[in-house]
């Protein structure tokens, strides 16, 4: 796993929120929301990051941006310490790491223009005001498929997939390196969300950016990775190259997940895993193993021990205790 | 993959025409409410009389006349004449001042302190946000009116003490209601962009929450006007508020009740001017929260 050129490291990042009850918020538990993960990405790579809803998918990447604090573990960017950041540091981060929000009806502010939305950024860091601004916004508009006479307009008179638009606009303006991409299409219509992920692989090319994209589609996962995590109760059970992923995939859990993927040939008959029962609690998750309770091919081993993340093949790691690990 | 809330919000948004602002809205809506329109209608008729007072009575609010104390309405004193002489009429049109400034004065004071309180408990919250919650939990444990004399009892009498402890003792329902709306904003999507985009708290809490937080400050304040006057009017009829001699509305009750057996017109107009402005001030705000408030706009 050693190759410095990597844009970004995450090394054991743990995320646990506390659950506080009773009149003195005693800490009563904690909801392990991000246990541990690693993930490595390359400039101009998109790793996909995969998983069921609750999985902890949205809070790892809010959390590799610092915007929500960690629990433990490190994320290296560009070889420099995030989570070690000042307030400073960190502001200067935010020119360079940014994030696409799902949910394109909430990510903006009803009460600012356009122009406004994705412009404040540029005043605020102190790159550009007033005319300059404009063009600025004018030209980023562009870029994403927007008009420039959408500057003065408020989010209220945009579709769903044109307030997409604006939103990855908004993360652009900053002209940053790496996005984080929080389901950016899954709010959205089927028709639209091919245009939305058109657009984000052409800005990819253009601007030479590299993804984090987390969705729970893997057939568009499928389309846009590089690479593939699959994130199972706050832990990335499965890592591989896409093709690998999809053609051998190891892990039972990454098995179920691709067995219930539709296809497009209606003359192949595929053997549907179904998991039984509902992802555990991630505030009280299952000894061993976190997937025992619901994998097919669980043994005596899974409940009592926690399989160790080991490389299965080359560049393809996976945490079971049915794969063997290769050195 | 299909997003029933996108669908929804998609549609609501096809129903209201194109380039229409929320302010535009708000008032269709509410020309539609008669009853928020007659409080309107009562709360413009009282403006103008505070502004126009000397030209509508070419008597003076102050000027004693001793020959014609305790008058019973004529048609020089529509409205009588009080124990000292002086028109009861002229004294209604200018107290009608010094209630809307009490109003005004004393709830801009109680938006000014209790807003950005609320709004930094809201959007800090932690120890900060319980230290300031238990202060207000004590304050709201006195009755307004209560905290109001205590306030007075300590600055001591006049009208100016009115506006301050009528401002004070409205501090915290705005702290409350602004931490609440605060709460609900801050967890919006745009604010956790505005934060990704490396934007300073300050300017996140002015420009992205406090917009989306007005409607209720703007219907709530509409009330508290109200309660400020009720609240002043009960001073000063307990002698807290005005002094002699202005023509305070409180005050004139308090001052008529010894002489409501033969002039009655000394309690009953200065009351019903308190009902009539105070009745106006609710109307309004009632109608404005409904028409603030989207649920209830979309489907009339």
């Amino acid at each position: 796993m050693e190759s410095p050129r990597a844009i970004l490291e995450v090394e054991g990042l743990k995320k646990y929120f506390a659950i506080k009850t009773g009149v003195f918020s005693r800490i009563s538990g904690y909801v392990k929301a991000v246990d541990g993960i690693n993930l490595r990405i390359f400039p101009g790579e998109t790793y996909g990051l995969v998983g069921e809803s609750g999985c902890g998918k949205s809070t790892a990447g809010m959390t590799i941006l610092k915007m929500l604090q960690p629990t433990g573990g490190s994320v290296m960017f560009k070889g420099k310490d995030v989570l070690a950041m000042g307030k400073e540091e960190l502001r200067n981060l935010r020119k360079e790491m940014q994030i696409i929000f799902q949910d394109p009806y909430s990510s903006l502010n009803p009460r600012m223009t356009i122009g406004e939305a994705i412009g404040e950024a540029l005043e605020v860091h102190g790159i550009a005001k007033g005319k300059l601004r404009r063009e600025r916004v004018e030209s980023i508009l562009k870029e994403c498929g927007l008009d420039t006479y959408h500057y003065r307009r408020y989010p209220h008179e945009f579709s769903g997939g044109q307030r997409q638009r604006v939103g990855i606009a908004r993360a652009l303006v900053l002209e940053p390196n790496f996005i984080v991409a929080d389901e950016p299409i899954s709010a959205l219509d089927v028709s639209i969300q091919s245009q939305i992920i058109n657009l984000l692989e052409n800005l990819q090319e253009k601007f030479g950016l590299t993804f984090l994209f987390i969705s729970h589609d893997l057939s568009v996962v499928k389309h846009i990775a590089n690479r593939v995590g699959v994130m199972y109760l706050g832990r990335i059970v499965e890592d591989a190259p896409k093709k690998e992923f999809y053609s051998s995939p190891l892990h039972p859990y990454s098995q179920a997940l691709l067995s219930a993927v539709p296809s497009m040939n209606p003359e192949v008959q595929k053997k549907r895993i179904i998991l039984r029962g509902d992802v555990p609690s991630p505030s009280n998750p299952p000894s061993g193993c976190p997937f025992h309770t619901r994998c097919h091919k669980a043994v005596a081993i899974c409940p009592k021990k926690v399989p160790a993340f080991k490389k299965v093949g080359p560049d393809h790691y996976a945490s079971c205790h049915l794969v063997e690990e290769v050195i | 993959m299909f997003n029933e809330k996108g669908q929804v919000d998609a549609v609501s948004k096809l129903q209201t025409p194109k380039r229409d602002t929320e302010l535009r809205q708000v008032w269709r809506h509410l020309r539609r409410n008669r009853m928020a329109m007659a409080g309107l209608i009562v709360l413009v008729i009282f403006l103008l009389i505070a502004i126009f007072a000397p030209f509508i009575t070419q008597h003076d609010p102050i000027q004693r006349d001793f020959g014609r104390a305790l008058d019973l309405p004529s048609e020089e004193h529509i409205l009588g004449n009080d124990w000292l002489g002086r028109d009861n009429f002229t004294r209604i049109l200018y107290g009608s001042r010094i209630s809307l400034a009490i109003g005004l004065i004393s709830v801009t004071i109680g938006m000014l302190l209790g807003v950005p309180i609320g709004a930094l408990s809201g959007y800090y919250g932690g120890r900060f946000d319980i230290l300031i919650q238990r202060v207000i939990d004590i304050l709201i444990a006195f009755p307004g009116i209560l905290l109001a004399i205590v306030v007075v009892a300590i600055l001591g009498v006049g009208i100016e003490n009115v506006m301050i402890a009528v401002g004070i003792a409205s501090v915290p329902i705005y702290t409350r209601l602004v931490r609440g709306s605060v709460l609900s904003v801050k967890e919006q999507g745009y604010v956790a962009a505005a934060k990704a985009l490396g934007i300073g708290d300050a300017r996140i809490i002015i420009r992205h929450i406090m917009p989306n937080c007005l409607g209720p400050i703007i219907v709530q304040s509409t009330f508290q006007i109200a309660t400020a006057i009720l609240w002043a009017a009960g001073l000063g009829f307990l002698g807290l508020g005005a002094q002699p001699p202005d023509p305070e509305w409180g005050r004139m009750l308090s001052d008529g009740r010894q002489y409501i057996r033969t002039a009655h017109h000394l309690t009953t107009y200065p009351g019903l001017a308190i009902l009539f402005m105070v009745l106006g001030f609710n109307l309004l705000g009632d109608g404005l929260r409904d028409a603030l408030d989207p649920r209830s706009r979309k489907y009339k």
